[in-house]
């Protein structure tokens, strides 16, 4: 029988994938605990003691604990440290569902970052916008500043693909554009 | 290539979005709705030249808005929540 997994390259092994080109480097972050929060936002940050800094799209998010704002009524909050708090429906008018695996992470750095940006998206970095949830290299994704580096998370079904996308930006990125 | 405002997020590109129909066409309710009706909400679309009204839907954040836009330039004339609220 045909191997029709000949037509895919075999996804890079996340722990220890890299991407370095003249003016970017770009790697995957493991192990980022991220929790969906829909429904009552307000509610949710006095219960969590999440802090209040929610970050948008090219925001700057900073610390080890965060939330970025993907929707009028959705937070996803991120931490390097385990989220104390239960999943599921809560009274004050929140949901919380865990979604680590979900997400796969990555983090691009560099001289040349405005230009990997200018390739994915139409969207304006300096200009500020309430949702970090945009269109990157095609696909939906999570998009902000984590202490000067940029943060992306997309559904790990599409890290592959978005990995593949950016070998490709990036290689173009440090050879220049064609004379 | 053309921006469209999201109620929330503010100017976005148009391929991040979803036309859902015009705006205002209710489905019919009850048990007694005759057929015109139906047919009038199933397939009678308004198709103006000029000022629409329309349901669009941005499937990055999920906000489903009202935008008013001009069919003939693509002029958006604004755009609103479907709670009432209204763009930057």
């Amino acid at each position: 029988m045909r191997d029709l997994a000949e037509k895919w390259p075999i996804a890079p092994d996340w722990r220890s994938a890299a991407i370095e080109v003249t003016g970017l480097k770009i790697r995957p972050v493991s192990g980022l605990h991220q929790r969906l929060v829909s429904g009552d936002l307000g509610a949710w940050a006095e219960a969590s003691g999440f802090d209040g800094t929610v970050v948008g799209a090219f925001g700057p998010a900073e610390g080890i604990r965060y939330s970025i704002r993907v929707a009028r009524d959705r937070v996803l909050a991120v931490s390097t440290t385990p989220i104390g708090m239960a999943t599921g429906w809560f009274a004050q008018g929140f949901a919380v569902t865990e979604i680590s695996a979900g997400l796969q992470v990555f983090e691009v750095e560099g001289a040349a970052l405005d230009a990997f940006i200018a390739r994915a998206t139409t969207l304006d970095p300096n200009q500020p916008s309430a949702s970090a949830a945009l269109s990157f290299a095609g696909i939906s994704a999570f998009v902000y500043r984590h202490e000067g580096k940029l943060r992306i998370h997309v559904d790990r079904g599409l890290a592959g693909y978005l990995w593949t996308w950016m070998e490709k930006a990036s290689g173009n990125i440090s050879v220049g554009p064609s004379s | 290539m053309q921006l469209f405002p999201c109620p929330f997020c503010g100017p976005r590109d148009e391929t991040e979005f979803h036309y859902g129909g015009d705006a205002g066409n209710a489905r019919p309710d009850g048990a007694d709705v005759p057929v015109d009706r139906w047919t009038n909400y199933l397939y009678l679309r308004s198709n103006p030249k000029g000022a629409a009204r329309e349901v669009w839907v941005h499937m990055n954040c999920g906000e489903f808005f009202v935008m008013e836009r001009d069919t003939l330039t693509h002029k958006v004339l604004s755009s609103a929540d479907l709670g009432g609220g209204h763009a930057a």
